[in-house]
């Protein structure tokens, strides 16, 4: 079985954003990246199956030269090699630019299981997975938190609304985005880590996959004009001062709300 | 001459209030785009549905009315909605991003190599062009998005605008869809068990999101203050996702949708899918170190401060206070 993971480096969770000067991304410099959550999962899962199921895991990622570490760490983790696209001509793709770049590694590698994340966790476009499983001409579920394998059917529980969950059933080659949750994602090990240094990365270009002209920013379909922090509505009234008098404050709103 | 296709989403034997948001925005945005509304309904004995439909802000009603749409199945509803993008020349598909309409909408801007923008609370149209808001990093930025001639498929978060009220002039009229074999079969839906923690019966609720940074700090620090109030613990997603606490705990739109007489929120950020659960409260306390987080938005009193600061001495206080 091989199975292709795709995932992206995003700024980390906790990293101050500001807006940079073009007003259409953030400022990257000095802040911390990390593998965007979602993705954690489904590298997890595909691990996973790896553990009971001979199989071979390609993590593959679209971004600059700060994304190595992302891939270097799903090595670590336990993947057997990484695909970095690396290729100023990617930069400004929008999602559908994105899963064109990732349908051609697709075909490259013909994988039978594709397993991504259901958002990033920066553009929470929610986009990739469905646009790459229809150019790849392969079935696909999204927001799993559950999943089962058998004879090349997964039974997969997709999260709806209100905390139920939907189960559906699909046959390989096929495409699976995963929710948050779905497992408990490994560490990397020290020795895992050794033994990454060592694992087949290759970097490759837009037009090393036949796609020179077709992606990035000139055929973007959609594209930012400007990001700017959420307007303010009537928003809360901010209470400031010493602890104390902030929980005083606070003791008697509740008060005035008859709670207390 | 296009149209703006409004794509329903059928619930419970129901058009679901977000798709009456959807005609809301496509008949606000027709004219001004020299566009015409047209409309999917997509299911199995929906012919009295789509009428009703037609005459609530519908216009043209497009009926695909078939046993392979009796459930959502990804193959049957992007061959509808690809059928129905076909039939009423449509150059703008508004789909509601609930989590079947996440589930297609990016597949079938895929097959029409058309643009995609997701999760916008605001279309906007501009010299015959459209332009879309959104939220990117969780809810921290706002995004506008401009999009290039030619088609695009948007989704649209449920509960952005008001569902579309006034009463107009529709028809409808039979799609007919060829439809593929379904890949992704349906099997069954499964509801969750009550499993005793019911925050919907709660008068207070005190959360815990990431900010909570450990596990122990739950029964440390945020249980103490639920109990001295009298309420309930609740945490947001990543919370439960990190195994701190269980699912029942989880406040948002996976989890539990709750209405105290008080919410306090503390290190929880303010993303759209926790704000769905909880922004109803009737009285909203948020505790976050960051000023800008979204949180504030829909808080009544906001405190920006260290929650370890703030929770214990609240928690000593109320203690007090009650004798
Ligand atoms: C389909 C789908 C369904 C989802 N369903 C849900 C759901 O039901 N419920 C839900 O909650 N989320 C849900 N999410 C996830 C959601 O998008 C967010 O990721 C999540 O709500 C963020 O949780 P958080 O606010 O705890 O964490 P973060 O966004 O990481 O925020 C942590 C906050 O803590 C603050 N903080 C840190 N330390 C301190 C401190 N010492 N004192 C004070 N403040 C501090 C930080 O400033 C930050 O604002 C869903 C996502 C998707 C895609
Ligand atoms: N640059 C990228 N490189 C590799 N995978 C990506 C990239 N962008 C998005 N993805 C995948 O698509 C999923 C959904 O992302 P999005 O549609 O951008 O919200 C992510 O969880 C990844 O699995």
């Amino acid at each position: 079985m091989k199975i292709m993971v795709c995932l992206k480096q995003v700024p980390h969770q906790d990293a101050r954003l500001d807006v940079d000067a073009s007003g259409t991304w953030i400022q990257e410099a000095n802040i911390k990246f990390e593998i965007n959550s979602y993705d954690t999962y489904a590298l997890e899962e595909a691990l996973r199956v790896k553990d009971d199921t001979e199989s071979e895991v390609v993590v593959v990622s679209i971004g600059p030269d700060r994304t190595t570490q992302a891939l270097r760490t799903a090595l670590g983790m336990g993947a057997d090699r990484a695909v970095h696209i690396n290729d100023d001509e990617a930069n400004g793709s929008d999602a559908l630019g994105i899963a064109k770049i990732l349908a051609a590694v697709a075909k490259e590698e013909n994988p039978d299981l594709i397993f991504m994340g259901l958002m990033s966790d920066d553009g929470n476009f929610t986009a990739v997975p469905p646009m790459l499983a229809e150019l790849t001409g392969v079935p696909h579920t999204t927001a799993a938190v559950g999943l089962s394998r058998a004879n090349g059917t997964l039974t997969v529980e997709r999260e709806i609304e209100g905390g139920a969950t939907e189960v559906v059933e699909l046959s390989t080659p096929c495409l699976v985005a995963v929710q948050t949750g779905l497992n408990e994602v490994r560490y990397a090990s020290l020795k895992g880590i050794m033994a990454a240094k060592k694992k087949p990365l290759d970097v490759k270009s837009v037009s090393d996959l036949g796609l020179s002209g077709s992606v990035g920013a000139a055929s973007a379909k959609v594209s930012i004009e400007k990001i700017a922090p959420p307007e303010k509505g009537d928003s809360a009234e901010l209470i400031e001062g010493s602890t104390d008098e902030i929980v005083g404050t606070l003791i008697t709103k509740i008060k005035e709300l008859g709670l207390l | 001459m296009g149209s703006i296709l409004v794509v329903t989403e059928i619930q419970n034997g129901e058009i679901r209030e977000a798709s009456y948001e959807l005609a809301s925005i496509a008949q606000g945005i027709a004219s001004g785009s020299g566009r015409e509304v047209k409309s999917l309904v997509a299911g199995s004995g929906v012919g009295s549905l789509a009428e009703a439909f037609a005459s609530k802000g519908g216009g043209t009603v497009l009926v695909a009315d078939d046993d392979a749409l009796a459930n959502y199945n990804v193959d049957g509803f992007n061959a509808a909605i690809r059928a129905a993008v076909d039939e009423a020349d449509a150059d703008l598909v508004l789909i509601s991003n609930t989590p079947s309409g996440w589930d297609v909408a990016p597949r079938v801007a895929a097959g029409l190599d058309a643009g995609f923008v997701g999760d916008c609370f605001r279309v906007e149209v501009e010299d015959g062009s459209f332009s879309f808001h959104r939220r990117i990093f969780n809810g921290k930025l706002d995004a506008k998005i401009n999009a290039a001639p030619g088609k695009i498929v948007a989704t649209i978060q449920p509960g952005a605008v008001a569902p579309f009220e006034g009463s107009t002039e529709g028809s409808t009229q039979p799609l007919s869809v060829d439809f593929p074999d379904a890949r992704v079969q349906f099997k069954e839906i499964k509801t969750s068990e009550s499993t005793g923690v019911d925050l919907s019966k709660a008068d207070i609720i005190v959360s815990g999101g990431r900010g909570v940074g450990a596990p122990e700090k739950f029964p440390e620090t945020i249980q103490p203050l639920a109990d001295a109030l009298g309420g309930a613990m609740g945490a947001s997603r990543p919370v439960v996702d990190a195994g701190w606490l269980p699912h029942p705990y989880q406040v948002g739109s996976s989890g539990q949708v709750v209405q105290p007489k008080l919410y306090i929120a503390a290190g929880i950020s303010g993303a759209i899918q926790h704000l769905v659960g909880m922004k109803a409260s009737n009285f909203i306390i948020a505790i976050n170190k960051d000023p800008d987080a979204p949180i504030f938005e829909v808080a009544d009193v906001g405190v920006v401060a260290d929650l370890f600061d703030i929770v214990p001495a609240l928690t000593n206080a109320v203690s007090e206070a009650k004798g």
